[in-house]
């Protein structure tokens, strides 16, 4: 579904992000990508919706060349591959349901599918009886929902998260694995960066380590820090 | 902000307009002014008033005449004697030293050297003349104005196009959250340009409006006293088209919005 070929990242002030980096992953699984803070996770992710194009390599997506790209077709590459941040990045004037409407709005989707498909989205995460109220009325938790209920909305089959609990205190923190456990279950492809020791140890899924820039470690049913769990392969 | 582009294309169009006015009414004029100049066609002495006629004939089938009159010589001298009359007592000339001649007006002032050039080819013809000095002067003045009047146009609009390029780029800044997020969950560059475009298109063609309100009053107010001054200027052969003129104003102030609006959301779209 998803994979790196060889691929490098040097940012326009020198950082090299990501040195030579191949990773594979396959449709429905759920990855954590974990590392020192820097750029390298999120960059990796970046490059997965298209947000950077890589200095080398390849990057394929649901079968498709994303750095090489037409800007044209970026919005359809956007469409599938749904992204929430730290920060939730909602519109702090719309309404929860007119937040994860937006999404479907911008691809002239008709009313009758935006009526359709916003209140599916909100009833996955559970915000169906908040939707009227406005970010700024909602706990942390429930704005990340809501950011979540949005990159849903348009049912894509992968679903990046960088760093989706940085913000929210570990009671909810555990309510939103919770909720991208479930949106897995039901086929999308999750990616999550995060330096948050406890999801990845408690959840033991596929670890990939990243260290100035290279893959030093991928586990299938890794803990974060490496050593307590079995053999690990090392790249690059 | 609005009210900043609003008053921009405002002023520009004002001017625009303004001068579009100006130019049409000088080009009207100089045109009327021209098509009363008249061609003088003097024949040979030997030639009757038969040959004069058929001769008259023949120029008036000339597709850029658009009068011919015959002018006999007894008429000529009559003529002569109602213009000089209390000047000159032309009762003492013995005989009518004047030739035939044919009066010639033309359609288009412009074809007046050439018409009088291919009439000056014909057959006992004599003398071709027309007031040649006026006739060179109005056409240089014609196109002058309307090279001016290209570069005077362009200029404007580029001019007007920039100063809402820069107020449409301050709304663009300030929405641009929303922009990037737009960009996120997917909207193609047209569908992020079309509020901004829309947001242009209105602010050119309210400036315009507020451009032909003004202009419409200057003329109302102005235009009497201008034509009461300059009176022995005939402008009422020179009536603009009032409405292609609006229209033509409006035209300018929507491309100006929606162009100026176009260059500033392109410039954030490509960064």
């Amino acid at each position: 579904m998803i994979r790196l070929r060889g691929v490098s990242l040097v940012y326009p002030n020198g950082v090299r992000a990501l040195d030579n980096v191949s990773l594979e992953i396959e449709k429905g699984s759920f990855v954590f990508l974990i590392g020192s803070s820097g750029m390298g996770k999120s960059s990796v992710l970046r490059l997965m919706y298209r947000e950077r194009t890589p200095t080398d390599g390849e990057v394929i997506v649901d079968g498709m060349r994303v750095d090489t790209m037409k800007r044209s077709k970026i919005p359809y590459l956007r469409r599938n591959v749904g992204v929430v941040f730290q920060d939730f990045k909602l519109l702090a004037d719309k309404t929860v349901w007119e937040n994860v409407a937006f999404a479907l709005r911008v691809t002239g989707a008709k009313s009758k599918d935006v009526m359709r498909q916003v209140p599916r989205s909100l009833e996955l995460v559970g915000l169906s009886h908040k939707s009227r109220m406005f970010p700024h009325e909602l706990a942390g938790g429930e704005q990340q929902r809501t950011a979540i209920a949005r990159a849903l909305v348009n049912n894509p089959k992968i679903l990046l998260c960088d760093e989706p609990t940085g913000n929210l205190d570990p009671a909810t923190t555990s309510e939103i694995m919770e909720l991208l456990l479930r949106i897995n279950l039901k086929g999308t492809t999750i990616i999550v960066a995060t330096h948050n020791q406890g999801v990845v140890d408690r959840m033991r899924r596929r670890v990939v380590r990243l260290e100035n820039g290279r893959i030093v470690s991928d586990e299938e049913r890794g803990y974060y820090f490496l050593g307590l769990g079995q053999t690990s392969v090392l790249s690059g | 902000m609005q009210i900043t582009a609003i008053a921009t294309v405002a002023v520009t169009i004002f001017m625009l307009g303004s001068f579009l006015y100006a130019r049409e009414t000088l080009g009207k004029l100089s045109s009327g002014m021209l098509s009363r100049i008249e061609i003088s066609v003097f024949l040979n002495d030997r030639v009757e008033d038969k040959q004069g006629r058929a001769m008259s004939e023949v120029i008036g089938a000339d597709p850029r005449v658009s009068a011919v009159t015959y002018v006999p010589r007894t008429e000529g001298l009559r003529q002569l004697q109602d213009r000089l009359r209390g000047q000159i007592d032309t009762s003492l000339l013995t005989s009518n030293p004047l030739p035939n001649a044919i009066r010639v007006r033309v359609k288009n002032p412009d074809a007046v050297p050439a018409v009088a050039q291919s009439i000056g080819k014909m057959r006992d013809v004599a003398n071709v003349e027309y007031d040649q000095a006026t006739v060179a002067k109005l056409l240089r003045l014609t196109e002058t104005i309307a090279k001016l009047g290209l570069i005077m146009i362009c200029v404007l609009i580029f001019a007007a196009a920039v100063i809402i390029s820069n107020t449409i780029r301050l709304t663009v800044f300030a929405r641009r959250r929303e922009i990037a997020i737009m960009q996120l969950v997917g909207a193609t560059n047209s569908y992020v340009r079309a509020p901004f475009l829309a947001e242009g298109f209105v602010a050119g063609t309210l400036g315009a409006l507020v451009a032909i309100a003004i202009l419409a009053i200057v003329q109302a107010e102005l235009l009497p006293k201008i034509m009461t001054t300059l009176s022995f200027i005939p402008f009422s052969t020179a009536r603009v088209d009032e409405v292609r003129l609006t229209f033509e104003l409006l035209g300018a102030g929507a491309i100006v919005g929606v162009f100026g609006a176009w260059i500033s959301v392109s410039r954030y779209l490509r960064v």
